[in-house]
């Protein structure tokens, strides 16, 4: 046998930290997102409600420019409390979920269709850290949608309203907050286990929508056929609007069925079965089932 | 820490089918090939020392370092697999960078590492290309390049002849002797047999998941008695030398070469064989020369795997 001596030095100094290494797996694929046109359109079309909003918190702090102007009585329905808050998130909510749809297929399906993976794990990574650098990707571009427009709204209210406001209604900034980052997750998750499973685009587009409206019917059909109310934990849209209606302190417009920590339950076990769906596809080789 | 790639009694299945079966390896540093018929293991063999692919059953210990281990075995280890997989759009140069930062490089520290390693692989003048627009041979280079670039111990290369052009493919086995002149372990797998046979400082021979030879392609070609050694005698009167040579009882076949150089001889002990060419030489008989003709990796591979490939 040869023998040898070692004749290199390895590098030694130091490295930057993992948080630095997370972004640089989707440093790619933010210019490929922003060269979709739709994208940037959808970008675009959902920021027109929080304009919208901004321009009802406005007047609602400025009532005498309405009274002044011979509408008094609008002036009246003008209220920014939590069910003002619950149909802004309603509405932004389902511009994040085409946003998902629209963004997510094309964030892990090539590295698939590439066999690309065996290239990230070969490197100091996880699967967890490569679905977390994937998922900032979504958290980030669904971000502007719906948590930057969200706290922005309410920071406008707050700081129009004054001090006394803010420490009476401080939990609908963390309602906001939470609520969204649930939302975010879940579509988030939905939308990278479609593009992990489906190479195609625009079918994993529309799997990630048919995702939330499929589940909802079933659980309606599973209450109807059984003659019960726990069909609706199927349904993500039930298990977020009955969430932030607990977090904004607004009752939900249906009576009975589960309650906020149950559905909460739900969602948790809902991301947890979508994590494991999506760890399974990610293995760095092709493996022969 | 040990310097060697160590397997023991590794088993992995692919449910029900066999990836590698009882594997029992003491890689040493140098280059190593791994050399088998198409599905007979070796991108799996590969797998299972970079942590990719877990084993069944048995241990694995790259020097030192667990598969298991994945933050610190991939700093020292580095990988080319076979496909391409560059980002769509990305150049040659932000692929290698990329790679780098991905190990936690900063940036001007990785930027200067993927331009040393670009121009290690003679890839200079295209790193700002994308890799897309690369031929088969530059996008094998620019993934040797994102494989070396951060000066890995044990560099794990699957085919990364593949494509490569005579100049280029020179080059590049030189890169690996250097290497493993360095101390570190080159691991390759190849289908050009010739080629490994060549620069590899040994081989180990896979067929059906199952090692089947392992050492110096000598040691390996030593070790297999049961099979006959062929030489090739340069001599002036072959018809001579052929009925001189009959006589042995070693010797299983004896031909003329159809390229008129000499005999060709099969015998089974070596030793009586280089007796009786020194009795011949010495009863008078010119032999020119003795070359033996299937010391190379293709000859050990149609010996041991016969059809299988």
């Amino acid at each position: 046998m040869a023998v040898f001596r070692r004749g290199y030095q390895r590098y030694t100094g130091p490295l930057v930290s993992p948080w630095q290494r997370l972004l640089v797996i989707p440093r790619f694929v933010w210019p490929r997102l922003l060269s979709q046109r739709f994208v940037v359109v959808l970008l675009v079309v959902s920021l027109f409600w929080p304009l919208a909003c901004s321009v009802f918190v406005y007047f609602a702090n400025h009532l005498e420019l309405l009274q002044n102007n011979g509408a008094g009585p609008l002036a009246k329905v003008l209220a920014i409390n939590g069910a003002f808050f619950s149909v802004f998130m309603n509405v932004q909510s389902t511009f994040a979920m085409i946003l998902a749809a629209v963004a997510g297929p094309g964030l892990i399906a090539p590295d698939l269709a590439n066999n690309a993976l065996p290239l990230y794990f070969a490197r100091p990574l996880s699967r967890w850290t490569y679905i977390l650098a994937r998922m900032i990707v979504l958290l980030s571009i669904l971000s502007l949608v719906t948590l930057i427009p969200g706290l922005f709204v309410f920071g406008m209210q707050a700081s129009m309203a004054g001090w006394d406001w803010f420490v009476a209604h401080w939990t609908y900034g963390t309602g906001i907050a939470l609520g969204f980052l649930l939302w975010m997750i879940t579509v988030s998750l939905v939308a990278m286990t479609s593009s992990a499973y489906v190479k195609w685009r625009v079918v994993a587009g529309a799997l990630v929508m048919a995702f939330f409206f499929v589940l909802t019917g079933v659980g309606q059909i599973v209450n109807q056929v059984l003659r019960v109310q726990w069909g609706s934990l199927l349904s993500p849209g039930y298990l977020m609007l009955t969430i932030w209606g607990r977090l904004l302190g607004v009752e939900t417009p249906w009576e009975g069925g589960p309650d906020a920590t149950e559905c909460m339950l739900a969602l948790f076990v809902l991301i947890g079965v979508l994590l494991a769906v999506l760890l399974r596809k990610l293995r760095p080789v092709e493996v022969v089932s | 820490m040990s310097d060697f790639i160590v397997f023991k009694d590794v088993s992995k299945f692919y449910g029900e089918v066999l990836g590698v079966n009882r594997v029992d390896l003491h890689i040493p540093p140098g280059i190593t090939s791994l050399v088998g018929p198409n599905g007979s293991g070796k991108t799996t063999l590969m797998n299972l020392m970079t942590g990719l692919v877990h084993p069944g059953s048995g241990t694995i210990t790259v020097r030192g370092l667990s598969p298991f281990q994945p933050e610190k075995l991939m700093r020292i280890l580095g990988y080319a697999t076979q496909y391409d997989a560059a980002p769509r759009g990305v150049t040659g140069y932000d692929f290698v960078v990329a790679g780098l930062l991905l190990y936690g490089y900063a940036p001007g520290e990785a930027e200067r590492r993927a331009r040393q390693a670009i121009e290690t692989v003679s890839m200079t003048q295209a790193a700002d290309r994308k890799v897309a627009a690369y031929s088969k041979g530059m996008r094998q280079r620019i993934r040797l390049a994102q494989a070396i670039a951060h000066e890995p111990s044990v560099l794990v290369l699957d085919e990364p002849l593949n494509g490569l052009d005579p100049l280029v493919r020179a080059e590049t086995i030189a890169l690996f002797r250097n290497y493993a002149a360095e101390g570190r372990h080159v691991i390759l797998s190849s289908h050009v047999l010739q080629e490994v046979d060549v620069f590899s400082d040994q081989v180990i021979l896979i067929a059906n998941g199952m090692i089947v030879a392992e050492g110096e392609i000598k040691n390996v070609r030593e070790e297999i008695h049961e099979h006959p050694s062929q030489f090739l005698l340069h001599c002036q009167n072959p018809s001579r030398v052929a009925s001189l040579l009959f006589e042995e009882t070693h010797i299983t076949e004896v031909k003329l070469d159809p390229e008129g150089r000499g005999v060709l001889v099969l015998t089974r002990h070596r030793d009586a064989f280089s007796e009786a060419v020194q009795r011949i030489a010495l009863s008078g008989v010119e032999i020119d020369g003795v070359v033996p003709t299937d010391e190379n990796v293709d000859a050990l591979y149609e010996y041991l795997i016969g059809g299988g490939r």
